[in-house]
């Protein structure tokens, strides 16, 4: 029996430091910030190679690889979110916020882009920009009802388990 | 023999899960610190084998960080954990039997019992409970460890519960006459 209970006290100390890295925030909130800037960089790159009328072949060859490797880092950085890296409530609010101020920031220089140089490329980034900050600002609201909900039952049952 | 311990109150799980949800770094050292051994023990019934226990128990806990922000009824986190478990032992088991003889856990023919100095009643249990068929033996750890109700063990398993009642009913009889060959 001794020697089961000394074996499973190793598996519970494997699986502590397991939880430790398995757990860190700030690799979740990379992964957010991956998304951010990979998504920002594909929208600016398609944006301006859709809206240039005459490009050497070669050019259009350099804008779909680079805007392949953007999307390639934003599906990579979808999947770690979706099955390694899931966030969670706190992690999502944070996230969420993270999501509106990059975006506000994207939107706010494409509109001065287009301000300054009215040309269809900073038009495009506006409007996807606007589209992007319109799904942030619904992911930060569905993030902070979720996370009000969960402190509201957290407070329920801790008054529930006092009495 | 009473290996029953007292049923802990559900909602004390449910509000460990809560706190997981919400990301507290602290609810998740609770959560292993309330859960590992029973895990663990489980896991150690199913596969006769301490080596394979802790392997199923890391990919059991893998899997219950990456997915406890999903679950639904945090109320349901005890079942909820113990098919997580079940998932990582079924998995290994059918890889197991897919890649042959050469797999380097053996789930079932692992050797039955350990040669360390048990107390006498829990060893011929022990030793009872590693001599039944995986089914018997799954049925009677998740009752009679008091960890899950009959209920609970029907959800889990997939099954009404007049089959876990008569897989219960008939690991009964097994166990007492496996134990009985271990007395005389």
């Amino acid at each position: 029996m001794n020697a089961q209970n000394e074996s499973m006290a190793d598996s519970m100390t494997m699986v502590q430091q397991l939880a430790r890295g398995e757990l860190s925030v700030k690799a979740r909130l990379g992964y957010v910030a991956l998304l951010l800037v990979s998504t920002a960089m594909t929208v600016g790159l398609l944006s301006l190679w859709l809206t240039e009328a005459f490009l050497p072949l070669r050019a259009h060859l350099a804008f779909g690889v680079m805007s392949l490797i953007g999307i390639a880092w934003a599906a990579l950085s979808i999947w770690a979110l979706a099955t390694r890296r899931v966030l969670f409530a706190r992690d999502r609010l944070i996230a969420g916020r993270m999501s509106v101020a990059f975006t506000a920031l994207f939107l706010a220089g494409a509109i001065v882009a287009v301000f300054i140089s009215g040309n269809a490329a900073a038009l495009g980034a506006a409007a996807t920009g606007a589209v992007m900050f319109a799904i942030a600002l619904r992911v930060l609201t569905g993030a902070r009802r979720r996370y009000m909900e969960l402190a509201m039952l957290r407070a329920e049952l801790e008054s529930q388990l006092a009495h | 023999m009473n290996l029953k311990s007292p049923l802990p109150d559900p909602r004390a799980d449910a509000l460990l899960a809560v706190r997981c949800q919400l990301g507290e770094r602290g609810a998740f050292d609770d959560l292993i610190a309330r859960w590992h051994e029973p895990l663990w023990r489980y896991l150690r019934r199913l596969s006769n084998n301490d080596d394979a226990a802790r392997d199923l128990a890391q990919d059991t806990w893998l899997r219950v960080f990456r997915g406890i922000a999903r679950l639904r009824e945090p109320a349901k986190l005890r079942p909820w954990l113990f098919g997580v478990a079940r998932n990582v032992a079924m998995d290994r088991l059918r890889a197991h039997y897919t890649a042959g003889p050469q797999a380097d856990v053996d789930l079932e023919e692992l050797p039955a019992t350990d040669d360390v100095n048990l107390e006498e009643e829990f060893a011929t249990l022990e030793a009872g409970l590693a001599n039944l068929p995986i089914v018997e033996r799954e049925t009677l750890t998740l009752f009679y460890l008091r960890e899950l109700s009959l209920e609970e063990i029907a959800g889990l398993v997939s099954v009404p519960v007049g089959t876990v009642k008569s897989r219960l009913f008939r690991a009964r009889q097994m166990l007492r006459r496996v134990m009985e060959g271990l007395e005389s």
